[in-house]
């Protein structure tokens, strides 16, 4: 078995090696580009890929023109706002002939994603609602496997995240907005991983919204005992206090940054793996001929199966992580301590 | 620049090597500690997700820095 792999192998190596100089002729200068596209498939789009064709997305713009008028204007597609005449294609980009687009507000694939599964979640959440009315799951056991992954996932948000790390007091408070912030970016990075959808969360901007809602949440929960530190860092000298209050400062800017970059990074990363891999199939086609593309897809679809259940972990690994943080980060804001610091420490080196 | 390219996957492959090294310690601390105290491996397995996300999230920085470097070259 290992033999005849090996001879296939050797056998794939030698073709890999040999068929340039049969094609080399054939090959055609304008092909010298990469066949594929491999920052074209993580970035945000105009329209939105369906097994059946592109479904292009309204184009909203509140712009400038070259009198200096701003006005909100809306087009049914791309191609529609070049047809109007203000806006024309520069390197694929959609630009105003004149003036300039103060603020984007298309709609684009990664937003239809962030709403379909803002969406899926209202659903999921209104359905466990109506049980819950009803009594069943209050008085009865709950019924059904929508309503049993809805307790399963919920249980696990309250027990495991808000529980342990928030205030036992405060913590109830905070779970409906952990258990929306866990659920919408679970449906997100899933439904990334459809054939032909687009990742919302591999998006900065995305992640830096859901880490945006953290932050104020954040700060809106800190307690005295937060602001003291961030403003007057208990239990050091003078000076050091005024040094302590820019690295605190900076400390409150960090967290949701490290948050944002986090996830986004995690499922940007994964995405171009996974088209890299794949690519590798089209760049052996083009530079060694078929026989090499199809010895090399063995390889490459193999691991790209093997990526995609990773993938599937690690899309609900990185919605906890992302939900744990928040609520660690939430639980150390809200935190108050029992007894002030320098009390304390006076009792405790004596 | 081609040294952009270079300084990119070099930046990279150091990258590696620091979580790497951050999160094998992680794991060795927290199975020892997993075998020391067979009943704690809850909380151990959770702080040590929370402490591993931390050195993911450090060296996901210098991952996107090496991103952007050879992107804009």
């Amino acid at each position: 078995m290992i033999q005849t792999l090996r001879r296939l192998f050797l056998t794939l190596l030698f073709l890999s090696v040999s068929t340039p100089n049969l094609f080399a002729s054939a090959e055609d200068e304008a092909a010298k580009e990469s066949p594929i596209d491999i920052m074209g498939t993580v970035a945000d789009h105009d329209y939105l890929k369906t097994p059946f064709g592109k479904i292009y997305l309204p184009r909203i713009f509140y712009w400038e023109n070259e009198a200096g008028e701003a006005s909100l204007d809306a087009f049914s597609n791309s191609k529609a706002a070049i047809a109007s005449g203000s806006f024309e294609d520069v390197d694929g980009i959609v630009t105003p002939v004149a003036g300039s687009i103060i603020v984007d507000f298309s709609i684009t694939s990664h937003l239809i994603y962030f709403w379909l599964s803002l969406g899926a979640v209202f659903i999921f959440t209104m359905f466990a609602r109506g049980r819950y009315l009803k009594g069943v799951g209050r008085e009865s056991e709950p019924k059904g496997a929508v309503q049993n992954l809805f307790e399963i996932f919920f249980v696990f948000i309250r027990d495991e995240v808000a529980k342990p790390n928030i205030d036992d007091r405060k913590h109830a408070k905070y779970v409906p907005y952990l258990f929306t912030v866990f659920m919408v970016i679970a449906f997100m990075n899933i439904f990334g991983l459809l054939p032909w959808a687009a990742t919302a969360t591999a998006d900065i901007t995305v992640t830096a919204v859901l880490a945006v809602c953290t932050f104020v949440i954040t700060q809106f929960s800190g307690t005295k005992d937060h602001w003291g530190h961030v403003f007057w860092f208990p239990g050091v000298p003078l000076g050091v206090k005024f040094l302590m209050i820019p690295v605190e400062l900076i400390g409150l800017i960090t967290k949701p940054f490290a948050l944002a970059i986090r996830l986004f990074a995690n499922m940007m990363s994964g995405k171009i793996m996974i088209i890299a891999i794949l690519g590798l199939i089209f760049i052996f086609n083009d530079m060694y001929g078929t026989v090499a593309a199809y010895g090399v897809s063995i390889f490459s679809v193999v691991l790209t199966a093997v990526l995609y259940i990773l993938k599937l972990f690690v899309s609900l690994l990185q919605a906890y992580i992302f939900t744990l943080l928040s609520a660690v980060f939430i639980g150390m804001a809200a935190e108050s301590h029992e007894h002030d610091e320098e009390h304390y420490h006076a009792e405790h080196t004596a | 620049m081609e040294f952009a390219y270079l300084a990119a996957g070099l930046g990279a492959g150091i990258v590696a090597i620091g979580a790497a090294l951050g999160i094998g310690m992680i794991g060795r601390a927290a199975t020892e500690s997993i075998a020391r105290q067979p009943e704690a491996s809850g909380d151990i397995r959770g702080a040590m997700i929370l402490t591993a996300a931390f050195i993911e999230g450090v060296a996901l920085f210098g991952a996107i820095i090496c991103i952007i470097l050879a992107l804009k070259s």
